[in-house]
């Protein structure tokens, strides 16, 4: 009964396998892969319950107290949950982080697979291109962010002294500030979503293209038809990975409005961040957080549901 | 089979722990000799240099005590860190902020009630720590240095128009519209730094909070609202009322501008006034050492008798309770707080010296904020005594925005509501 599985094994087991028989517990020790792989997994494993499997189970306990962040505290049982549902201020930054995830998302993903379809066809100086497209990745976004600030706040309203919105200086707008938190956020995230559908594009092999010309199918058609099909897998993680990221969003809008005016562009890790650390409010906040993790997680798994079932195999 | 340079790795390893060990430690070691070792938690890093001037002079006469300064950064999360391990410092410094007077509360501090050095200071300022909070009826911290929250006024432009320093609110209205009649813009606005509503909303807002406005409101707690006696939508409309009316008269674009911007703006005579306090003078000094500026206090009243200067205390000094080294920390804490050495710091700091009878130095924007303090004309910052979970700033930023004043306060009183609501507080301790 146990002749299946050694069958299945690499044949470097084999040869002692004559050997082992004699003993089970010796065999079962010789069956097991080389200790190796165990230094390999092993220490990543220890290392990820340390430092975030134990400090997020630490979370869950705390926000079932008073706690403050330090000295004395109590049990107080689910009413920091109950008392976020009452928390106008809570549902508005939830409100402002999903509409801020969705159009980041989607204009991050059309504009990258845009660019990308660029960078893969046979352009004068492609790699060149390759490399500046790919800069915003590796630099700061803090850094990032306060040269867009000042580009919004001093260089457009002088430049585009003409329309009002902008003059005023667009972060200082409640109801538009946002978009210039998306414009930083996309023209930051594309240079990652550009490598992913660049290496989905050239997993498409040429003939189909070839094929498909010959079929006199016209360009759009090719996208619709061939393209898009084959990197609907790139598409499916680039736009979880996306929309988890951007659901997150934290450093842009401390770079540019710091969460204002008001408390009109305070997404929900910013809150966090805030009412927990310098609030004072260090349990109410992480029942907070309690919360968004589990909304991110339903979303993400929502999304690989529904985009995967699109996905074409070949 | 081992590379033999792998092994080398390991001596020299510990031969860095060592030495990182060693300079740790050595931050901490002086004259290893008998001296009494002083732990001086100290959170002002531009007063480094003078404190460090100070220990030198202390240690010079009393050479069985040792005083080592720590100097750090975040000072409100690490004495936070440092109390919850049972490691308190000797002797301590904080400013005294909301949160000073909730440490106080949690019964911390050492009780100076009975200390004579307490008669020595002025009460006024002293009122002003008491107000933050405190453990029982203790006296938990010591005023050092304090800070002044006014209008902040060019003095060679206010001479040059004829303008008196406004003692009235109408007063005040009267010198912006002669400014802005001479062609001079009156203020200059930074909202692009949010913080820079909130000294004015400070200055203005201490006089509705005069009488227990706060006490009354965490009375209420949960009840908090239009029906309530008190509530920020009955008591502060007047005061977002003033502030809008003000922010009226500030240069095009304030709503983008920083505080850098403003100071140097203010520094080379570009506007008249800011809104502003103390703390400005060293940067406005740094672009233009030669400008003449004054503060006055916000004068939102129409009696000149009535107005209060809202002043904080910059830095407050205390030791823990049942310290093990309490006989040579207090030692150092009188030192600290003799005249000269007081006045001295004071000076260097450019902040007004909390001890009766201490002379404030010669610079015109704290001597004509002198007889508020010798008068004990003072109030304490209003922000101090709301919740920091509370979007105070935020809000009040979005107000001078939109110049919706009702949809700001019930903002402030919602949040006081929900805040209430959700605060539990710790029993059986």
């Amino acid at each position: 009964m146990a002749a299946s599985v050694p069958a299945v094994r690499a044949g470097t087991t084999s040869t002692r396998e004559s050997k082992a028989t004699r003993e089970t517990a010796v065999r079962v020790k010789n069956k097991r892969a080389h200790s190796t792989y165990y230094w390999m997994v092993w220490p990543a494993v220890i290392a990820f319950a340390l430092f975030h499997t134990v400090p997020v189970i630490t979370g869950v306990f705390y926000s079932l107290t008073n706690y403050a962040g330090y000295g004395e505290w109590n049990f107080v049982g689910l009413s920091n949950y109950v008392n976020l549902f009452k928390d106008d201020r809570v549902l508005q930054a939830y409100g402002f982080s999903f509409l801020f995830a969705i159009v980041a998302t989607v204009l991050t993903n059309a504009i990258s697979l845009a660019i990308a379809m660029g960078l893969n066809a046979k352009i004068v100086a492609r790699n060149f291109f390759r490399g500046v497209y790919f800069v915003p990745y590796v630099l700061a976004i803090l850094v990032i962010g306060y040269v867009f600030q000042f580009f919004f706040s001093s260089s457009l309203p002088k430049i585009l002294s003409g329309i009002p919105l902008i003059r005023d200086n667009i972060l200082t707008n409640e109801t538009w500030a946002w978009t210039a938190i998306v414009g930083l956020a996309v023209w930051q995230a594309c240079a990652f979503t550009i490598i992913i559908y660049l290496s989905g594009l050239q997993t498409i092999p040429r003939e189909l293209y070839e094929a498909a010309s010959l079929d006199g199918a016209p360009a759009w058609r090719q996208f619709r038809s061939i393209t898009f099909p084959l990197i609907s897998a790139f598409f499916t993680i680039n736009v979880v990975l996306s929309l988890k990221g951007f659901l997150q969003v934290f450093d842009p809008i401390v770079a540019l409005t710091n969460g204002g005016p008001g408390t009109a562009t305070e997404s929900v890790t910013l809150l966090i961040f805030r009412g927990g650390f310098s609030g004072g409010e260090f349990a109410y906040q992480t029942a907070n957080a309690v919360i968004f993790f589990i909304v991110i997680t339903i979303v993400s798994l929502f999304q690989f549901k529904v985009l995967q079932r699109r996905e074409a195999d070949f | 089979m081992r590379h033999p340079t792998r092994r080398r790795g390991r001596p020299l390893a510990a031969a860095v722990l060592v030495a990182a060990l060693a300079a740790v430690g050595g931050c901490a070691s002086g004259p290893s000799d008998d001296a009494t070792e002083l732990n001086f938690f100290q959170f002002k890093g531009e007063a480094l240099e003078d404190f460090n001037q100070i220990i030198t002079d202390f240690e010079a006469e009393n050479p069985d005590i040792h005083v080592v300064q720590n100097q750090v950064a975040d000072a409100d999360t690490a004495i936070r860190t440092l109390l919850v391990k049972g490691k308190a410092p000797d002797v301590i410094t904080l400013n005294a902020s909301g949160n000073f007077g909730k440490l106080a509360q949690a019964g911390v501090f050492h009780d100076f009630s009975d200390d004579p050095l307490l008669d020595t200071i002025n009460p006024a300022v002293q009122d002003i720590m008491r107000d933050l909070g405190t453990h029982g009826d203790e006296v938990n911290g010591l005023a050092y240095v304090n800070n002044a929250d006014g209008v902040i006024y060019n003095q060679a432009i206010f001479e040059q128009q004829g303008l008196e320093v406004p003692e009235t609110w109408n007063e005040l209205i009267e010198v912006c519209e002669k400014l802005k009649a001479a062609g001079i813009t009156p203020f200059y606005g930074t909202l692009g730094d949010s913080w820079t509503a909130m000294p004015s909303f400070n200055g203005l807002g201490a006089y509705p909070a005069q009488g227990g406005f706060f006490d009354k409101m965490r009375e209420q707690g949960e009840g908090v609202g239009k029906a309530s006696p008190v509530s920020f939508e009955k008591d502060f409309a007047t005061t977002l009322d003033q502030q809008a009316q003000l922010y009226s008269y500030m240069q095009d674009g304030y709503r983008g501008k920083t505080y850098d911007e403003g100071n140097a703006a203010f520094a080379n005579g570009e506007v008249a006034m800011l809104l502003q306090g103390i703390w400005a003078l060293s940067p406005v000094k740094a672009v233009n050492p030669d400008i003449q500026a004054g503060i006055f206090p916000y004068p939102a009243t129409e009696d000149p008798d009535d107005r209060v200067l809202v002043s904080g205390v910059d830095v407050a000094v205390t030791v823990p309770k049942n310290g093990a080294k309490h006989d040579a920390a207090m030692r150092f804490v009188n030192y600290l707080f003799q005249k000269d050495v007081q006045e001295k710091f004071a000076a260097s700091q450019n902040m007004i010296p909390s001890v009766k009878g201490t002379q404030i130095s010669d610079e015109p924007a704290l001597q004509s904020v002198k007889p508020y303090f010798d008068e004990g004309r003072l109030a304490g910052f209003i922000d101090h005594q709301i919740p920091p979970s509370i979007p105070l700033t935020p809000t009040v930023q979005q107000f001078l925005y939109d110049g919706n004043a009702q949809a700001a306060l019930a903002t402030l009183d919602s949040e006081w509501r929900k805040v209430a609501a959700r605060t539990i507080p710790v029993t059986g301790d």
